[in-house]
């Protein structure tokens, strides 16, 4: 007998981090393997499901970093009272923390997209000796879009890290511009084999790798990670579908020389 | 020999008193506005021997032969018979041409057996109506158009008839996809609504157009077996109140609007204007007169409605008065 | 084994048969087309032979029994989830033809083969026997050939109607006994199938796909405007696999429900939007693309097995605005420039 993956499991809710208005990390409850960069389909009965991905983990608890934009993430924020979600997964490959060892790592993360790369990124800022060096680059719309702000600054510590904000009218103790606007600044002891990873809305992630690219990058060395429709999260209901690819499946994270053949 | 012609008997053997003198046209009735292609052969005949070799398309959809010399008529008539036989017209005389004109040609729209939006076969029914109501001297305007779209006028009849459907939904056939939603927003009534995914029907707000079993790429939308009608009544054109039928019956069934309109007859013959100009008066004019619960007791006569079919006690007409 | 049985023994034969087995053929729906007075030629459960509909081809296919349109999945309450049960338990005989027969394979590939293994598929698939239709010809559309469907070697039994006869060609033994059990005459019998197609198709080469530059074609634009994305094809498609889960709530008890998938088109508005509001291939033309190359070059890549077209021409029967798929192949063909040759 096949087993049933449909069928979630109920996860207690430990916590709830308020990040912005519109963006929370549940801590669920979770005791099984789990990567950076891979999701459960969060669903809440009545309202159906909604992919996540992993902002964190530990050995009892994953944290799901939830931003209002869709029905069932509505729901949660507005209305849902309940101490527990139902949870599938994970599911996706997500990032291999032992891919980035021994590497000069930049991560370049926008808004929302420093989720999947929030607990690779906290591995390696607080074991810092298992990189070579480590630069991060994390861009927002605004001071109030700002997310996981204790982590940046804990970061701060141990790696070269930019913040930088689109629009900084208040000033905030950031940088302005989009992330792309820093990146030549940075200095890598070498560029040709400095290891990126680029998560963030698709606009962002594609001019960030162009940027990447053109100041010396190779494109081996740079992973990103793809945002999709992932309905079943199984391979199965097609939607994320791009070519031969199932971005729930064989992804959602990509090496460039790969993902750049995901067209659509 | 100064000219003799009875044009009352000449105007009730559908010929007509034209502006020139001596000079007739025949008008040839095509029940359902369709047939089959070689009486257009008949029609070229009569207009190339006895006329001046010209048809005039009517808006009834007949042909009307011009410019035949009043001594033409007898063979005109023999001429017609092979085009009167043909289209199975009451007659009652051979070889004497249209028993009568009050009764008008009944149009049809193209019907279901070309258009895909229509839910009757338009032709047939015109056909079915026509055996029973002509030849008949009074005035008649009868239509028949094969959806609500209504491209056949019938609102500007006596009686209109339009065609419908009651769509049945299978909703385990239905994958969400809108269509239905959608295309009913757009393009009819907003009688469909998607509720948990899936649509509900208000069958209040239908008007049985069937584009959302046209649209739905599943047969989750499926039409009723049975075919059902809109009778629309007593629109009209003319000089001093042109006016749009109103709705009469909704969810009719064929049976019972022919026996309608038949009923009809002998209720303008009771209250028929005594001094109408040519015996003619539109049906309207009538209703106008004596009441709709007069007109209903006359109409209504031997009627059994389906359960189905809905009945509008008041109807109130518009348009222009002049 | 071989058997000939008169036509008017046939009932007898499907008696014995649904005695055990609930048999699901092409059957012809009076009045239910899409147009007034005409009728709908799909799929349902047969009680007696003159419910076969072997003459037309079906405008939906035998997948729905395999992938319910509307399938729940399970039923919850606040704290509960309940998997649903199957709709038939019970083992069933199911009519197709040649191309459709092939579609099963890459069915069974999406579902069973491509990651996780899906528990409600494979619960229906185990039930399923399958009884090939003999083509005596070609119908409209139909590109059996050149997509290497035409012919089927394995089945349950074969079924060819023909001359006031039915033929069978038994493969399964435990199905004999029916054959036996009713007036039969033993021969040899073999399905009839064709073996050339009106409708040609030249595939494009793997090697030869350039994804940049077919993603980027011209040959896409003309479908922006012809393509109204009803998804027709998608629904009428033998080897369309997609689905979108729906979470319904009960509107007497809101606190529970149920969660279902239900078939979903690539073409139609809304399959691949995002939370937030993006969505991808928003261009007719696009779908079309994504189409296309999932039947003849995607899935071909991913599973190295065939194409997943298997050439029923259905798409063909149903686009209202006269698309041809098979068309579309031939464009793409052209587009990639060379290919397999005939």
């Amino acid at each position: 007998m096949i087993k049933n993956e449909y069928i979630p499991f109920p996860s207690t809710i430990k916590e709830i981090i308020k990040h912005t208005d519109i963006e929370y990390t549940f801590r669920m409850s979770y005791e099984g393997e789990v990567k950076p960069g891979q999701f459960f389909e969060v669903s809440l009965p009545k309202f159906g499901e909604a992919p996540i991905s992993v902002s964190g983990y530990t050995n009892d608890s994953v944290d799901l970093t939830i931003r209002k934009v869709g029905k069932v993430t509505d729901e949660i924020f507005e209305n849902y009272v309940g101490d527990k979600l139902f949870l599938r997964g994970p599911y996706g490959n997500g990032f291999d923390i032992d891919t980035y060892k021994g590497e000069e790592l930049l991560v370049v993360a926008g808004g929302t997209g420093l989720s999947p790369v929030r607990a690779l990124v906290d591995h390696f800022a607080t074991n810092i000796d298992e990189v070579k060096r480590l630069h991060i680059v994390a861009g927002f719309k605004s001071e109030e879009d700002i997310l996981f702000i204790d982590d940046i600054k804990r970061w701060e510590k141990t790696s070269n890290l930019v913040l930088t904000l689109d629009k900084n009218e208040n000033n905030y103790l950031a940088k302005t511009g989009l992330v792309t606007e820093h990146l030549p600044n940075i200095s890598f002891d070498d560029i040709s084999k400095t290891v990126a990873v680029v998560v963030g809305p698709p606009m962002m992630m594609h001019f960030t790798v162009l940027k990447l690219l053109e100041i010396g990058f190779k494109e081996e060395n740079i992973w990103i990670s793809h945002e999709r429709k992932m309905c079943c999260g199984l391979g199965k209901c097609g939607h994320c579908k791009i070519g031969d690819t199932y971005v729930c499946l064989d992804g959602p994270v990509f090496k460039y020389t790969e993902g750049k053949l995901l067209i659509d | 020999m100064g000219m003799d012609i009875n044009t009352g008997a000449l105007r009730k053997n559908a010929f007509r008193v034209t502006k020139r003198r001596g000079i007739t046209a025949s008008r040839v009735r095509i029940p359902g506005g369709r047939m089959d292609a070689k009486l257009l052969g008949e029609i070229q005949k009569i207009a190339e021997l006895y006329g001046d070799g010209t048809v005039h398309i009517t808006s009834r959809q007949g042909f009307e032969i011009l410019g035949i010399p009043f001594e033409n008529i007898d063979k005109v008539n023999e001429a017609l018979q092979p085009l009167i036989d043909e289209l199975d017209i009451n007659q009652e005389k051979r070889n004497k041409g249209y028993s009568a004109a009050g009764t008008r040609n009944i149009t049809a729209c193209i019907g279901n057996t070309v258009c895909p939006y229509a839910c009757y076969n338009t032709t047939e029914f015109a056909k079915k109506i026509e055996k029973e109501i002509f030849p008949h001297n009074l005035h008649f305007k009868v239509a028949l158009t094969g959806c609500p779209n209504d491209c056949a006028k019938v609102r500007m009849h006596d009686f209109g008839i339009q065609g419908m459907t009651m769509p049945q939904l299978d909703k385990s056939r239905c994958v969400s996809c809108g269509a239905c939603e959608r295309v009913c927003r757009k393009r009819s009534v907003k009688a469909i609504t998607m509720v948990n995914n899936k649509p509900e029907h208000n069958l209040e707000k239908c008007i049985g157009c069937g584009l959302c079993v046209v649209n739905c790429p599943m047969r989750a939308w499926t039409r009723s077996e049975k075919k059902y009608y809109k009778l629309v009544i007593m629109g009209r054109t003319g000089k001093k109140n042109p006016r749009l039928g109103e709705d009469f019956l909704k969810w009719a069934d064929e049976e019972n609007i022919i026996k309608i309109i038949k009923n009809t007859y002998a209720y303008v013959t009771e209250y028929i204007a005594k001094d109408a100009p040519g015996g003619k008066e539109h049906i309207g004019y009538i209703v106008d007169r004596t009441g709709m619960e007069e007109f209903k007791k006359w109409a209504m006569k031997d009627v059994h409605l389906d359960s189905e079919t809905i009945e509008y006690d008041s109807i109130y007409w518009k348009g222009p008065k002049y | 084994m071989g058997y000939i049985i008169e036509n008017k023994n046939l009932d007898l034969l499907i008696d014995k048969l649904r005695e055990d087995y609930l048999v699901y053929a092409p059957m012809r729906y009076k009045g239910q087309g899409e147009f007034s007075d005409t009728d709908s030629i799909r799929y349902g459960e047969i009680k007696k032979a003159s419910d076969l509909e072997l003459e037309a081809k079906s405008e939906h296919t035998f997948k729905e029994i395999l992938m319910p349109i509307s399938e729940t999945l399970f039923y919850y309450t606040e704290d509960e989830v309940k998997v649903a049960e199957a709709h038939n338990t019970k083992e069933a005989l199911v009519f197709v033809r040649s191309c459709d027969l092939h579609s099963l394979s890459r069915l069974d590939n999406i579902y069973l083969n491509n990651g996780f293994g899906d528990f409600y598929y494979k619960r229906l698939r185990d039930k399923l026997k399958f009884v090939l239709i003999g083509c005596e010809k070609s119908y409209d559309n139909c590109f059996c050939v050149d997509m290497e469907t035409n012919k089927s070697d394995k089945y349950a039994f074969s079924i060819d109607i023909r001359d006031g006869k039915a033929y069978f060609d038994v493969q399964e033994e435990a199905l004999l006994k029916y054959f036996e059990s009713v007036e039969s005459q033993k021969a040899d019998v073999s399905p009839l199938y064709v073996t050339e197609n009106q409708t040609r198709v030249k595939l494009p080469s793997p090697e030869n796909i350039d994804v940049n530059f077919i993603n980027d074609h011209e040959l896409w634009r003309e479908y922006d405007k012809r393509c109204i994305g009803c998804g027709r094809c998608n629904f009428s498609c033998p080897t369309c696999t997609c689905y979108t889960m729906q979470d319904i709530f009960y509107q007497d008890n809101g606190k529970a429900g149920e969660r279902r998938r239900v078939w979903a088109s690539c073409m139609v508005d809304g399959y691949t939007d995002v939370a937030g509001g993006g969505a991808y291939r928003k261009r007719n033309g696009d779908r079309m693309r994504f189409k296309v190359l999932h039947k003849v070059y995607d899935y071909k890549k991913r599973f190295k097995d065939n194409n997943m077209c298997t050439g029923c021409g259905r798409c063909d029967d149903v686009c209202p605005e006269y698309i041809s798929f098979s068309n579309s192949i031939n464009k793409l063909y052209d587009a990639t420039k060379g290919g397999r040759d005939d």
